[in-house]
């Protein structure tokens, strides 16, 4: 039993870069790292010297260094946009142990800029080029994670009768949540040209990139950086803002390349969240909203069924039904998602940001007279998926 | 016309498949101790973890799983848009990744999971070729 470490340290601060989406002047990776360290050390007033733990997605040490510290725990677990709920599992284990008192999972990404100023982008794939997985591969075309995804909606719609229209609510429904939040690309046509509210008939019948997926099943591709805090209760307790606690957590995967994947329709979420629910002592009945990685439509309606909130081959009509909608039943993706906030190559970070403003009650308020953006739910749970639907870290929070 | 996609770079380990498909044979792992083939090739069969394997000549037969069409591709695979991924369920057991031959991209209503497939080769270079997988009978 892991119920020990339940609650065992608190998330207490996150914030962001100081521009995110697609950025007019490129910025490199470090630079969106830092911005975003240096606002969450001011959000929470922890000097970025006390700083015992870090916590990131690539080279650790190379961040560590560029902030003049020397840690004593370095993690630099990178499997994909999961990576992030991963580190807060990781960092928690190191606060109960009594290792490290602050820890500091830090994300930057220049998925836009990386075009005009090289860097950290988009995930490359892993391990070695030439890999036995590799060569069984890479004669076929594929062209990254849009190429792979579909081959899972085409399996699911095969196996429960659904088609690409009822995966296109959830495009729809997180596009509702965007127009709520000013910092997401597809906010407005102020943001973008292509943003505001969408049809389903916009999301069908725009240029399909990998069949069944058009582009607006599938994810942005831009920069963001952001950074949170964690720390033991003590600390968390004596801080300027409210503590989130992490009341469970957990990680799974089912493979690491799609060719191992056994069940093109589940992924490991049902394994990770099973440990995250039992570490808190709770269930998908006690969630009052979630936040999973919505890299494509699909992804996100499969993990809904794998954390319990929709019975398999029904994830999609928790968005065709209105429940994940401003003002349903179980808010999801209340940020605008990754289909329509901001997505930079790996979403974790997102996710944990998003998940720590809507139960510190710090998320922006609603605008233009529509339910408001702050849901105040007490409970959320938040899914990050890595890789070809390969890895899971799944996260029970719950707010002070 | 010499062929203008990405062409695997066969290891050691390997060499035993890409030598078969010279010849015009479908080589798979099997593991010696609990029987099972596996794809991709291990060092370790990762049902039982023997490390007592072997190469088997398959049947190059199996159906159709599941399936996309590429509309986006880089490089040679640019010029053939659309085009169906696909992965085949091997009749020995596991899966492959492949370019699926015999269906009709711009119609993907009218490809059919579950049905047969059959492997054939295209030479890629003078090592290598490549196993491609096409559809020979409609499934269920
Ligand atoms: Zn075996």
């Amino acid at each position: 039993m892991n119920t020990q470490f339940s609650r065992s340290a608190a998330i207490v601060g996150a914030a962001e870069a100081t521009e995110i989406g697609y950025l007019k002047d490129p910025k490199t990776a470090i630079q969106l790292h830092i911005e975003a360290i240096k606002a969450v050390s001011d959000q929470t007033g922890i000097p970025i010297s006390s700083i015992d733990g870090i916590f990131s997605a690539g080279w650790s040490s190379e961040l560590a260094e560029h902030l003049g510290i020397h840690p004593k725990y370095i993690d630099t677990t990178q499997v994909g946009g999961c990576s992030f709920e991963m580190h807060v599992h990781h960092a928690m284990a190191a606060i109960y142990a009594g290792i490290i008192d602050v820890a500091l999972i830090s994300h930057g990404q220049n998925g836009y800029s990386m075009r005009k100023v090289g860097g950290s982008g988009p995930r490359r794939g892993l391990g070695n080029d030439n890999s036995p997985a590799s060569q069984m591969t890479s004669a076929y075309g594929l062209s990254g994670a849009p190429s792979n995804y579909s081959h899972a909606m085409t399996r699911y719609n095969y196996v429960y009768g659904t088609t690409p229209e009822d995966f296109a609510h959830v495009a729809k429904v997180t596009r509702d949540w965007a127009t709520l939040n000013p910092r997401a690309v597809m906010h407005s046509k102020e943001t973008h040209k292509a943003g505001g509210p969408i049809t389903i008939e916009d999301v069908q019948s725009a240029r399909i990139v990998s069949w069944p997926l058009t582009l607006l099943h599938c994810c942005l591709v831009t920069d963001h950086g952001g950074a949170v805090l964690l720390t033991r209760p003590e600390i968390a307790r004596s801080l300027k803002t409210r503590p989130v606690w992490v009341a469970g957590a957990g990680e799974s995967m089912g493979h690491s390349n799609m060719l191992e994947m056994e069940d093109f329709t589940a992924t490991s979420a049902m394994a990770s969240s099973a440990a995250a629910y039992e570490m808190a002592g709770m269930g998908p009945d006690d969630m009052e909203m979630a936040l999973v990685y919505d890299s494509f439509t699909v992804t996100a309606a499969i993990t809904m069924e794998m954390l319990g909130l929709a019975p398999r081959g029904q994830g999609y009509r928790l968005w065709k039904d209105g429940d994940a909608a401003p003002g349903g039943r179980l808010p999801i993706n209340t940020n605008g998602g990754g289909l329509s906030f901001n997505h930079s190559g790996m979403y974790g970070m997102q996710l944990l940001i998003e998940a720590y403003r809507q139960l510190s009650g710090t998320a922006e308020d609603g605008i233009n007279g529509l339910p408001g953006k702050q849901t105040g739910a007490s409970t959320c749970i938040v899914n990050g998926t890595g890789g070809s639907l390969s890895t899971t870290g799944t996260l029970v929070l719950v707010a002070d | 016309m010499a062929y203008d996609k990405p062409i695997p770079r066969p290891s050691p380990h390997t060499m035993p498949f890409w030598e078969g498909t010279k010849n015009g044979k479908l080589m798979l792992p099997r593991c010696t101790h609990c029987n099972r083939v596996h794809w991709y090739p291990r060092h370790i069969c990762p049902f039982c973890h023997s490390t007592a394997l072997e190469w088997i000549e398959g049947s190059g037969e199996g159906r159709l799983h599941t399936f996309a069409v590429q509309h986006r591709a880089f490089g040679g695979w640019a010029e053939e848009i659309p085009f169906v991924t696909a992965y085949i369920d091997l009749d020995e057991g596991d899966r492959m990744l492949t370019v699926l031959r015999g269906v009709d991209p711009e119609n993907p209503e009218s490809i059919r999971i579950g049905s047969r497939v059959k492997v054939e080769f295209e030479q890629a270079d003078n090592d290598i070729h490549i196993p491609f997988w096409r559809v020979v009978e409609e499934g269920a």
